[in-house]
């Protein structure tokens, strides 16, 4: 009885304790509580109330091919731009990690400027480049390449390209930092173990980099999956992706129920292919 | 205080020490009641009662994990006991926080605020006790030169050696003349040279200042280099206090005989007691005399202890000697230049190290594997019982 | 062998050109608008016919451009001191403190990284038609706060993460009080910390396209918002002189945090 009363005692002063501790990281918890979750919260609701209760916006959403293009879309690109950025930041991330870290150093400001100068502007700057008089098409018909521009934006096209020049930090980073954990020694020890170049690549430096492939490789598709500036300047009319949908919905046509039911969609998507990763991986460490 | 030992005697000799407690007060500056630290079962530090006396340096010796440091660290108040009072000029400061205990302490990490110059770091005690400024000055170049760093007060920590960052630390500690300065193993992270350099430049300020020292380390030698008396823990507890010299000759249990210096263990046990002596049967059937400090019964099992310094090597047919003698063969050699060590494996398998220092005479080394009697005092051994 | 420059063998030049057209790719744009910036054709032709700074002038003299760039910059100063002033507590909270659900708090403050912008946007965008607050500064700090908090968070919180407490002990034990210890000892070590937060939580309130969009009324834009608006219409070239000026933002921020990180070593 008494030992009782104690055990509650000692969790109810532990608790206070605990109360006490966070307390700094009220002002923040409460501002996030107030200015993110509550309006989330309520965005989902109306998912469910408008125009009428139920599930009839995800019903359409998940019925009439127009959404469901859209949906189709959007993972076509996300899929696309990993692949692409994959393919580019592969070899950066290599050459990062073999070349003297002053020339590393250079080439990391260069990704870090990327990564931190303005979307819109990054968007901007290849709508100028790759419309019909735009820089490129000019130096593809002064090579004689073509006579005629090549159509490369507002379509797919400039949206692929586009997207991976905005995703290509976030997949260099993990790469590179897995890379540059490992020991040259193993593939020494390899080599003097008879193994040749090839096989060095494919049975001991791919499979040590994977960690940051996955990683990457995560963080692009996920990011890409909810993008909304990059594909609605630079795509065409038909290459609508999701974000754009929630958006368009919302903004021109006052659709608040469709709207974020399509909103809530994206973000079952988002956070289940990130749970799963976690699961399967580990925490992802933003760098 | 006195004041007639010069002009380093104290370091605040022109200024009026009011908060001082005066010479004449109980002789234990720090006295810790039946301590105990317990983290779930574990007992970090258990049932732990010590006194410091003023003006002493105290040196907590142990291994990691004997809980000297959780001692130390109850003391400074950055841990609160589960059990037990730590009283300070007898009164209990288990309730005050660190900064009221007007207590020094050096950390291993030199723990200098890489932000401030070295005189910035040196008067920070005094900033935060809202002395003026050119008070501070005064104080701060005073302890200074104490150290012998009189010239390095506008440098940055990151400027000095380990060494050099080691005794600003000390300065730090020093400057607001605590009554009690704790060191935490403030030497491990130096190399050996530097240690011993700055150990003497402890014992120095420690004579100079009269301060009052707690000193833990795990390192035995620096311990006896140091400190009038050396509190040695084991497993939470304390195995014995004294001198120096006391420990050595006059360890309590095994544990303190094992850890402080090099030992023979041999286990036998009781035959017969007579005359404050014990005869004891060893394990190989030769049998020996120790005095008998321990009341213990016959049939008693014991471990055997004597110093490999105090043992010498006879040819098996040589009678002279010491009254306890075991026999075996030579299987390890080793040269010191001003000794050798050899290892004998006794017909019982255990093995006996004999020190045999080269003097003015003894200059015969022997060689290996050969039959060889190991002999020694009675009154050099010490018995311990083991538990059945 | 293939972590190693001299013996990587003839394979290594593949690296090199893949990387060099890379960096090409990335430095393009923003090598490219500047340029374009001052090219005197209407549209943007190229190569451009002659040099200007018209576009510039209209910049900095047309009320709705000069406006918006006098609104970002207030934006972004308000999110500034305001993501410092909660994400310093809090960063102390999430590294120091020793409570149930610590992960689950940490992703808790990481979320808004995680959710796509344009939830959040939408999300925003309704409470703030709700409560009448579209298109005031208000709206703007709130929404810029959300995304920049995480970043100041982090960023405070690794850098108290490799301060050692022993520091904090040794001040208390040398008399300071709690106070004392944080404002002499811990704050000056992690000012690095926090000026780096603060440096992120500017750029990234500066840049912030999405959210300001649904933030956004005529009466009241950020320069991106201006800049999307006017994209929408035409491809006037004053855009490229305003995106110059966020490209030279990026520029002049990056620097002063690489050159805080060389004198921190």
């Amino acid at each position: 009885m008494v030992a009782a009363t104690e055990a509650r005692d000692t969790a109810t002063t532990e608790l206070a304790r605990q109360g006490r501790t966070l307390l700094p990281a009220l002002p923040a918890l409460v501002f996030l509580f107030l200015a993110f979750v509550l309006p989330v919260w309520v965005l989902f609701l109306r998912s469910f109330t408008e125009p009428a209760t139920g599930l009839g916006n995800y019903q359409s959403l998940v019925t009439d091919s127009v959404y469901l293009d859209v949906l189709v879309n959007t993972f076509f690109v996300a899929t696309a731009v990993t692949i692409s950025t994959l393919l580019l930041a592969f070899p950066i991330a290599w050459f990062l990690v073999i070349v003297p870290s002053r020339v590393a150093r250079m080439v990391f400001a260069v990704i870090l400027l990327s990564m931190w100068t303005n979307l819109l502007v990054r968007t901007y700057a290849w709508l100028v480049l790759l419309q019909d008089t735009g820089a490129i098409n000019q130096f593809l018909m002064y090579l004689g390449l073509t006579s005629a521009p090549v159509p490369l934006v507002n379509n797919m096209v400039g949206v692929i390209i586009g997207m991976t020049y905005i995703m290509l930090p976030f997949i260099v980073l993990p790469i590179h930092a897995t890379m540059s954990t490992l020991d040259p020694a193993l593939m020494q020890a390899a080599s003097i173990a008879g193994a040749k170049a090839r096989t060095i690549f494919f049975r001991i430096l791919l499979p040590l980099t994977l960690p940051g492939i996955s990683a990457g490789c995560i963080m692009v598709f996920v990011m890409s999956l909810g993008y909304y500036i990059t594909p609605a300047l630079l795509g065409g009319v038909r290459d609508m992706m999701i974000a754009q949908l929630v958006a368009e919905l919302i903004q021109k046509f006052l659709n608040w129920g469709l709207g974020s039911a399509a909103a809530f969609i994206l973000l079952f998507i988002t956070l289940a292919i990130y749970f799963a990763y976690v699961r399967l991986v580990g925490l992802v460490r933003p760098t | 205080m006195n004041s007639s030992t010069g002009s380093g005697g104290t370091l605040d000799a022109g200024v009026p020490q009011g908060s001082q407690p005066a010479r004449s007060m109980a002789a234990n500056l720090l006295s810790i009641r039946n301590l105990s630290k317990h983290y779930g079962d574990f007992r970090a530090v258990d049932n732990v009662s010590l006194d410091v006396r003023r003006g002493e340096l105290m040196t907590f010796l142990g291994p990691s994990g004997s809980g000297k440091t959780t001692t130390l660290n109850m003391v400074a108040g950055f841990d609160t006991p589960t059990a037990g009072e730590i009283l300070i000029d007898n009164q209990d400061i288990s309730r005050v926080i660190p900064s009221r205990r007007n207590i020094g302490m050096v950390f291993q990490r030199y723990t200098l605020f890489p932000h401030m110059t070295v005189a910035e770091n040196v008067g920070f005690p005094l900033m935060v006790r809202r002395v003026a400024k050119p008070q501070i000055a005064e104080r701060v170049t005073r302890v200074l030169k104490l150290i012998r760093l009189e010239s390095f007060g506008d440098r940055r920590p990151s400027q000095l050696s380990g060494g050099q960052q080691q005794r600003v630390a000390l300065a730090r500690a020093l400057i607001y003349e605590p009554r009690l300065l704790l060191m935490d193993e403030p030497l491990g992270a130096l190399d050996k040279r530097l240690r011993e350099e700055i150990q003497l430049e402890i014992r120095r300020i420690h004579h100079q200042l009269d301060v009052t020292i707690i000193y833990v380390t795990h390192d035995q030698e620096e311990a006896l280099r140091l400190s009038d008396r050396i509190a040695v823990f084991d497993n939470g507890r304390i195995a014995q206090i004294g001198a120096a010299r006391e420990l050595y000759d006059q360890p309590a249990n095994a544990f303190v005989g094992a850890f402080l210096g090099n030992s023979n263990f041999l286990t036998g046990k009781i035959a017969t007691a007579n005359g404050g002596r014990y005869q004891v049967t060893l394990k190989d059937g030769s049998s020996i005399e120790a005095p008998a400090r321990l009341a213990l019964a016959p049939e008693q099992p014991v471990s055997v202890m004597f110093r490999p310094e105090k043992a010498i090597l006879q040819s098996v047919s040589e009678t002279s000697g010491f009254t306890n003698r075991v026999v075996g063969r030579i299987t390890e050699n080793v040269f010191l230049g001003d000794s050798a060590t050899y290892e004998v494996r006794t017909a019982s398998g255990e093995l006996v190290t004999v020190k045999q220092p080269f003097g003015p005479s003894e200059t015969k080394t022997r060689t290996m594997d050969e039959e060889i009697a190991v002999s020694w005092p009675h009154d050099c051994v010490h018995i311990f019982p083991i538990d059945r | 062998m293939l972590l190693t420059l001299q013996r990587m063998g003839p394979g290594r030049y593949v690296l090199y050109a893949i990387t060099a057209i890379a960096v090409f790719y990335l430095l393009l744009p923003i090598v490219f608008i500047p340029i374009l910036s001052f090219n005197a054709s209407r549209w943007l032709e190229f190569p451009p016919p002659g040099w200007t700074l018209r576009w510039y002038e209209q910049l900095f003299t047309e009320e709705q451009w000069i406006g918006s760039i006098w609104n970002s910059v207030k934006v972004a100063f308000l999110v500034t001191a305001s993501a410092i002033v909660l994400a310093l507590p809090a960063a102390f909270v999430l590294v120091r403190g020793k409570f149930l659900g610590k992960t689950a708090l940490n992703a808790f403050f990481a979320s808004p990284m995680i959710v796509p912008v344009v939830i959040i946007a939408v999300a925003l965008y309704g409470f703030a038609l709700q409560w009448g607050m579209a298109g005031t500064l208000f709206a703007f700090v709130i929404s810029h706060l959300i995304l920049a908090l995480p970043f100041a968070i982090i960023s405070i919180g690794s850098s108290l993460q490799t301060f050692d407490i022993a520091y904090e002990k040794s001040a208390m034990i040398c008399g300071a009080s709690r106070v004392q210890a944080l404002l002499h000892v811990t704050l000056p070590s992690i000012r690095p910390g926090i000026i780096a937060g603060a440096l992120f939580a500017f750029l990234i309130s500066w840049d912030e396209v999405v959210l300001a969009i649904f933030m956004a009324t005529p009466s009241l834009q950020t320069l991106p918002v201006k800049i999307w608006v006017t994209l929408r219409t035409d491809l006037s070239p004053v855009i490229a002189a305003a995106s110059s000026l966020l490209i030279g933002m990026s520029v002049l921020l990056l620097g002063i945090s690489a050159l805080i990180k060389r004198t921190r070593k």
